[in-house]
């Protein structure tokens, strides 16, 4: 039966992993667009685009937690 | 990562508390106090450096206040401040190599890694917002126009009082917890400057947990406190 928890413990954080993947994957390319049409921007965009890849992020922890409750530590 | 959990019985009640997360998070507060007294001794028109510093900190304080949330926003300057100096310091003591001080059980480190904690900031929040949009709207907060749409959206926001805290809670939680166990993984693997380039990035987090914990408090009560909600 713990075999099956460690089990499922790798697959929440294997899913969750995929979701905040690409939505970081999806802000990289929104900074990207957002530099290479408007230079002076840089900075300020950065700012944002961390923000918004923290938020995503988040998803990725929220599985790690349930991963986490699984392995029952 | 376990912590110092110490049971008491209160009327009739086992209650429990962590007391390393105790012990730490007062201690992030006292690091606070004490800059804060530093800090605004012998104030003057040409400010020396430490007061050039706090100065520039609360300009960008209130800039952020004033491009995010409509106009009479810096009355709740100081919440939004307070929860942002304490997460930044409380993610940052982290880092700090206090763990090789050995406790009964658990250990000294950030006291964000505690759900508890954050859960309580969360709450603090939802109870500021609720209060805020009800001292500004009265109980027409939580209410909206009688239609399909208006009743639909005030179930989701009834749900969102939910979703909201907790989110807050555990992303901030889960940031700083897993950042630790990362830290502690690479450290098992080599105990020589491995660990560094994990460590600066943990820094990093802290400084972005603290400013997306201080973002999304603002847009809570500017949401809230908005006309057109």
């Amino acid at each position: 039966m713990e075999n099956l928890a460690q089990l499922g413990a790798g697959i929440a954080i294997g899913f969750g992993a995929i979701g905040a993947g690409l939505g970081i994957g999806i802000a990289t390319k929104g900074l990207m667009d957002a530099v290479s049409r408007q230079p002076e921007v840089a900075g300020k965009a950065f700012g944002f685009f961390l923000l918004g890849a923290a938020l995503a992020e988040a998803c990725a922890l929220y599985a790690f937690v349930i991963a986490f409750q699984l392995l029952g530590k | 990562m376990e912590h110092w959990v110490y049971t008491f019985q209160i009327a009739g009640h086992s209650a429990s508390v962590n007391l390393d997360t105790i012990f730490t998070m007062w201690f992030a507060m006292f690091c606070l106090i004490v800059f804060a007294f530093i800090a605004t001794r012998k104030l003057s028109l040409i400010p020396n450096k430490l007061q050039a510093v706090c100065e520039k900190a609360m300009g960008m304080l209130w800039g952020t206040m004033d491009t995010m949330m409509p106009p009479d926003n810096r009355k709740h300057v100081p919440l939004v401040a307070s929860l942002f100096l304490f997460i930044l310091f409380a993610n940052l003591m982290g880092q700090l190599p206090l763990r090789i001080i050995h406790l009964k059980q658990g250990e000294l480190a950030s006291p964000t890694n505690d759900i508890n904690l954050t859960a309580a900031m969360a709450i603090i929040v939802l109870v500021y917002y609720v209060g805020a949009g009800v001292k500004q709207k009265g109980f027409k907060f939580f209410l909206h126009n009688f239609s399909f749409v208006g009743i639909v959206n005030a179930l989701v926001e009834l749900l969102e009082m939910i979703t909201r805290p907790l989110s807050l809670a555990i992303r901030l939680f889960a940031n700083i917890f897993a950042g630790e166990i990362l830290v502690s993984i690479v450290l098992a693997a080599s105990a020589y400057f491995a660990p560094l380039p994990v460590m600066l990035f943990e820094i990093l987090v802290a400084f972005i947990q603290a400013t997306v914990f201080m973002m999304l408090t603002i847009a809570y009560v500017g949401s809230a406190t908005s006309e057109e909600h």
